[in-house]
């Protein structure tokens, strides 16, 4: 599974990060976001590229877990 | 890599939003906001700031605390606690931040507007503004080549709590000196443009109120009286505006406002719509070039057919250059300006509007670049640099190469690894 962390990353950079980590097409890629902005668009690329989201929220971050459909 | 889907439902949402936002800013201007200028992030904050500090820095014209931004601000705040997206988190070099706020507004103030005024100018049919759109598309541009050499300005972390309420507090700071002005006693210290002043050309400016189309009370020089032939003469006798200076007297754009209630709810409404769809004046055209995503698009896009709809149905609708509402005829300079109010915008990661909205959910680097902007719009104002109708201050170009010059070093000595 890819993983990557975009917590704390101003626009666009949590985009730019994760569209270059869905460039090896990998089964599973897990996001850790910390603001509804990056959560948002993190999650709209996911599902726009094919990926099954899933989202766990805690008061430090966002975890998103995208699963090739 | 599989396919990917080009449009998704995140980009109707923002076309939705920016129609919603677009037409809101045409409805305003009938209400009695200045001409395309419904809604202005960078006009609406420099006003702010012209009532606490216009009479030191010559803001007398444009000194009105807007209650559009107490709105988007409270409206964001709301909308962001009631979907858990208040999160307090900063420190992603917040004095760099600060100086990224001035020199946006300094730029924004040169041509006349910010980067959310570019669309709706272009909506109002002022043409003037295809010359800051392109310019908006050259400060992406650039914003892109640094953005792919590795430029940022570090992570942010979570703060602690009652650091996220920066913004909001300063709303309601505003709201209560915005209520006291309108329903009680101005403070001494603060400046605010009487409602419908118009003011001549002359410097200092005659400043009066008309009623009916006649001159109905002389405000500036302090005791200065209509004269017979139509001129306005000072108490001391001497002319202060001759006769054809005062046909020719303009409103102030500070004077021009549609009520408190209507500000403040269309603030609101704006605010949550903003919030929820993360609306951004400069993030379409970037996503678009630098990663292919066209969300954000769709919102300038929204904004620009719901603008123009609703002026041409409100008969507000004007086509061409010359005569446009607060706005000047300097092609080069609208481009230039943009340009690098823009390329700033775009080292902040997201264009005013976007500063405001996440300042009001808990981001502090946010606030502080509001707070750069705030301080920047007094400063333009009072060193002489911001444009008026008449065109650009001779020290504009100047301080657009400097503010150039200033943004191209942040962006390549900024460079910190982050994945």
């Amino acid at each position: 599974m890819k993983e990557l962390d975009v917590r704390g990353l101003s626009c666009p950079m949590p985009l730019m990060h994760t569209k270059k980590a869905l460039e090896g097409d990998p089964s599973k890629i897990r996001v850790h976001a910390d603001s509804g902005t990056a959560k948002a668009n993190v999650v709209a690329l996911l599902k726009d590229s094919g990926y099954e989201v899933s989202i766990e929220e805690s008061d430090e971050e966002y975890r998103i877990t995208g699963t090739r459909a | 890599m599989g396919k990917r889907r080009m449009v998704g439902p995140t980009a109707w949402i923002l076309g939705g939003a920016g129609l919603f936002i677009g037409a809101v800013a045409a409805w305003l201007v009938s209400q009695g906001n200045p001409g395309n200028m419904g809604l202005c992030i960078a006009c609406f904050l420099r006003d702010i700031t012209g009532f606490f500090v216009g009479g030191t820095t010559g803001q007398g014209a444009v000194a009105y605390i807007r209650p559009e931004i107490i709105g988007i601000i409270l409206g964001a705040l709301g909308a962001a606690i009631l979907t858990r997206e208040f999160r307090p988190r900063g420190g992603s070099n917040p004095l760099l931040r600060f100086v990224l706020g001035f020199i946006f507004m300094t730029s924004a103030l040169i041509f006349l507007g910010c980067t959310v005024r570019a669309w709706l100018r272009l909506g109002g049919g002022d043409l003037n503004a295809l010359w800051g759109i392109l310019g908006i598309v050259a400060g992406v541009v650039v914003g892109i080549v640094f953005l792919k050499r590795g430029f940022n300005l570090g992570r942010a972390k979570n703060i602690a709590k009652p650091l996220g309420w920066l913004l909001p507090t300063l709303a309601i700071v505003l709201l209560v000196f915005a209520l006291v002005s309108a329903f009680g006693t101005k403070p001494d210290f603060a400046t605010q443009t009487a409602e419908g002043a118009f003011s001549t050309g002359d410097k200092p400016p005659a400043v009066f109120l008309k009623t009916d189309g006649q001159i109905s009370q002389v405000l500036k020089p302090v005791g200065a009286t209509l004269a017979a032939d139509g001129s306005i003469v000072g108490a001391d006798g001497a002319i202060a505006a001759s006769a054809e200076s005062v046909t020719k007297a303009k409103p102030q754009p500070g004077g021009k406002r549609a009520s408190l209630w209507i500000s403040l709810a269309a603030g609101l409404a704006v605010g949550v719509v903003a919030q929820r769809s993360r609306f951004c004046s400069i993030g379409g055209i970037r996503d678009a070039v630098l990663v292919k995503r066209y969300d954000l698009l769709f919102g300038v896009v929204g904004l620009l057919i719901g603008a123009t709809v609703v002026n041409i149905l409100l008969g507000q609708y004007n086509l061409g250059f010359v005569g446009q509402p607060v706005a000047h005829t300097d092609a080069l300079g609208n481009f230039a300006s943009m340009a690098v109010a823009t390329f700033a915008a775009m080292l902040l990661g997201g264009c005013p509007f976007r500063q405001v909205i996440m300042g009001s959910e808990g981001d502090a680097d946010s606030f502080v670049a509001v707070a750069g902007m705030l301080v920047g719009a007094g400063f333009t104002h009072w060193a002489g640099i911001a444009s008026s109708a008449k065109g650009l201050a001779p020290l504009a170009w100047p301080a657009l190469g400097v503010m150039a010059a200033i943004l191209v070093a942040v962006a390549l000595l900024k460079r910190t690894r982050t994945a």
